[in-house]
């Protein structure tokens, strides 16, 4: 008896110890870090654009947050950011950890600007239940669809694009999608740009309504390249269409490569350095080739003077 | 000074001018040696360059980052040294001062030698040396390459112009007097000397074309280093942005060029036994002539560090740091001291003056002045403006790889296979210059 008391005092001691050891080998950011603190504020407008940035650059591991879809990596799996047992560390700690990376979590220090750092941990943050100025952003459960479908209505008058989420329910209905944030963008030069504005979340009757920017060049009609998609794939896949719509200013792009500039191609040249060039070499050769004449007429010299 | 000029003057004589210079053409152990050396050493390194040739670029240490290396360091640094030729024979020429004169030619013949090399530089830094003719056929007027490529030729060709030019009455003598010369030599010396006999018309007429190119390589010469400047002047880079960037290499060239030029003249006088001729006079002058060029350079260098880092504005801060403080600061500092403060200070002292003295302070002045390209070009290119993502670590650094290093040793010793070569077939110390200064008479035979 004494003896089994024995043991299983040793072995929990054990127990004891190598969890304290596996605990110590844990990602700890230092305690310093930990008092810094969010200077955004929790806002739709920031929780939203948190996600996009989290949507592109940690999605790809970190899986969504609060589904529990990471990647298995080897030997430590990345978590589940937003799980409450990962929240419970402040936002220091995050920010840091987010800043260093670890083994194959990547740092971010420089990949990422501050201000982006920050509104990721805003949008982590607001699936932390304990967190008083959390905003759950989607309160709304919508019934379980099928053929889930976008359609946009374009208002050329006024510039206001209509989108429509609906999908069809078990019973065959036909429901519209609530809750769901929607990202309006406008194709550019380099990328898209994001017109969704501040609360792109469908409403009861499934519709967000975005005001296309006034000044926004278009092409020589007008038109732009539109595209509206669901911002977070994990609720029905990819969904996403895209228009072209006139609703640009019709402007009439010049192609830098048509005029003359210093830019331009040899044919472009301003002609200023097309002189200066041709002019310095059939100069300066020019009396180059003048002295080897000359040169050539020295040993004529010789007689001459005999 | 003008005591030991006159006694001179009554000792020398035509023959023993003529004998002095032409006696190592005909007969210099050593100098066979040498050239055996040099061919030697090329034939190894050109093993390299052929590596780099069969297996590309990628064979060298230049990654995305640090696209211009050692080699466009090689190239700044022979394109400067070359400029001595313009300043020796050329400005000092046209002012006529006359201790030049016995160490004009050693100044044309560096010139011709590093400018030729510095273009073969700019081809063994291609990956595809086959498609040089492109700058040529679609070269942009717009771009600093073409003017380059332009503008060392240009030099190229009026250094040599006036390399030979000024030896033509020299080259009728070598044609006379070096009965055992190879046959092809001699028919070389017999074109190039054309008929000249000097007779009055003749040396009034060559003397003429000799002035004209005097004048238009003082242009064409400033031009050449100016233009290597805006090939890094004319990018928005930090550290190249600057507007002094032109002035600042040519003062830059001047002193790299001259004390090549001393080093030379060091070694000609040493080896080739010119005592009489390349005397302590050209060693004290060409002493004073350092220190001004170097006060030049310094006064750039204040301009060109002083400002920037007194302002140390987003982008310039982080290359002057790195450049006064941390990971250049050895090469910056060394090259600044040894190769211009420190020279200054020692060659205002006539003693330092001295030929050997004076040789050992060029040799640190040159290769401070080699450093301080090298600082110049690569430094910059590790901070872009706009930062290379997700590259191997590899790449945010550069280490010259040992093929590299290999094609530098072959430029250099092809720069000194060409001095060499060049100083075995001509005189390198013109004989009827000397002679006329002297108020000797000048005698050709046709
Ligand atoms: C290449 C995959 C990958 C990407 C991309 C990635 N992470 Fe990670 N992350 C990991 C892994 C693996 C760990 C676990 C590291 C460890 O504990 O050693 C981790 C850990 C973390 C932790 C610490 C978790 C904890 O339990 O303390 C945070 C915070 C974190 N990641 C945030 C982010 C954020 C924010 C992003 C996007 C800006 C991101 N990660 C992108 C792989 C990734």
């Amino acid at each position: 008896m004494k003896n089994a008391i024995k043991i299983i005092a040793s072995l929990f001691l054990l127990f004891v110890f190598t969890a304290s050891v596996v605990n110590a080998q844990k990602w700890q950011a230092p305690v310093l870090s930990k008092k810094k603190q969010n200077p955004y504020e929790a806002s739709t407008r920031n929780i939203s654009s948190g996600k996009k940035i989290y949507n592109i650059n940690c999605k790809s591991c970190h899986g969504d947050a609060t589904m529990g879809n990471m990647l298995p990596l080897q030997p430590v799996a990345p978590s589940d950011l937003g799980s409450q047992a990962f929240l419970i560390q402040t936002d220091g700690e995050i920010y840091y950890k987010v800043n260093k990376g670890n083994g194959a979590m990547p740092t971010f220090e420089k990949t990422l600007s501050d201000e982006d750092k920050w509104m990721v941990i805003t949008y982590l943050r607001s699936f932390d239940q304990n967190k008083k100025e959390s905003k759950k952003i989607v309160e709304v459960k919508n019934p379980e669809v099928t053929d889930v479908k976008l359609l946009l209505d374009i208002n050329n008058e006024n510039k206001r694009i209509l989108a429509n989420l609906t999908g069809v329910t078990a019973k065959g209905d036909r429901v519209a999608l609530q809750g769901i944030e929607l990202s309006v963008k406008v194709k550019r030069n380099f990328g898209y740009l994001d017109i969704s504005g501040d609360d792109a979340y469908t409403n009861e009757k499934g519709e967000v309504n975005v005001q296309f920017p006034e000044d926004l060049p278009g092409d020589r009609e007008g038109h732009v390249n539109l595209l509206v998609k669901v911002t977070d794939d994990a609720y029905y896949g990819e969904v996403i269409v895209d228009r072209i719509a006139s609703l640009g200013i019709p402007t009439n792009p010049v192609n830098p490569l048509d005029e003359r500039a210093m830019w331009g191609t040899r044919a472009n040249a301003p002609i200023w350095i097309i002189f200066s060039y041709v002019g310095g070499v059939i100069c300066i050769w020019g009396v180059i080739f003048l002295v080897l004449f000359q040169l050539i007429q020295l040993p004529k010299l010789a007689k001459n003077k005999e | 000074m003008n005591d030991l000029q006159e006694q001179k003057e009554t000792t020398l004589s035509f023959e023993k001018i003529k004998k002095d210079i032409l006696r190592p053409m005909q007969n210099h152990k050593g100098l066979e040696l040498w050239i055996a050396f040099l061919i030697t050493v090329i034939s190894v390194c050109a093993w390299a360059y052929y590596v780099q040739l069969r297996d590309g670029l990628g064979v060298t240490g230049m990654r995305d980052y640090v696209s211009w290396g050692l080699y466009i360091a090689n190239f700044v640094f022979f394109v400067a040294v070359s400029l001595v030729g313009m300043l020796i024979s050329s400005i000092l020429g046209l002012l006529r001062i006359d201790w030049i004169t016995p160490i004009s030619r050693i100044a044309e013949i560096i010139a011709v030698a590093f400018v030729a090399v510095a273009g073969l530089v700019i081809i063994m830094d291609m990956g595809r040396p086959d498609r040089v003719v492109n700058v040529l056929i679609h070269g942009r007027f717009q771009s600093p390459i073409l003017w380059d490529i332009t503008v060392v030729t240009t030099y190229l060709t009026i250094s040599l112009l006036l390399l030979i030019l000024p030896m033509i009455p020299d080259l009728a003598i070598c044609k006379n007097e070096l009965k055992k010369a190879s046959p092809l030599l001699k028919k070389l010396y017999n074109i190039l000397s054309f008929g000249y006999i000097n007779t009055p018309g003749q040396y009034k007429h060559l003397h003429k074309m000799i002035r004209t190119l005097m004048v238009l390589i003082v242009p064409v010469g400033l031009a050449i280093h100016t233009v290597t400047s805006w090939l890094f002047a004319a990018t928005l880079r930090n550290g190249w942005d600057t507007t002094i960037f032109g002035p600042y290499f040519v003062a830059g060239a001047f002193v790299a060029g001259s004390a090549g030029l001393i080093v030379a003249m060091y070694f000609f006088r040493v080896s080739y036994k010119l005592k009489d001729y390349i005397t302590d006079v050209q060693f004290d002058n060409m002493g004073k002539l350092m220190v001004a060029v170097c006060l030049v350079y310094l006064y750039f260098n204040l301009n060109e560090f002083l400002v920037p880092g007194y302002k140390m504005k987003t982008g310039d801060d982080v290359h002057l740091t790195e450049l006064f403080a941390g990971h250049w600061a050895i090469m910056f500092w060394s090259s600044q001291l040894l190769g211009n403060v420190i020279p200054i200070m020692l060659l205002v002292t006539k003693k330092f003056r001295k030929p050997f003295p004076i040789m050992i302070i060029s040799l640190f002045i040159l290769a401070g002045a080699w450093i301080k390209r090298y600082v110049i070009v690569i430094p910059t290119l590790l901070h872009p403006h706009l930062p290379i993502q997700n590259v191997p670590q590899n790449f945010v650094h550069y280490y010259p790889s040992a093929i590299e290093i290999s094609v530098t040793v072959l430029s250099f010793a092809l720069a000194l296979l060409i001095i060499t070569v060049l100083s075995k077939i001509f005189p390198v110390v013109p004989i009827c210059e000397i002679a006329e200064q002297k108020g000797i008479e000048v005698k050709i035979e046709a």
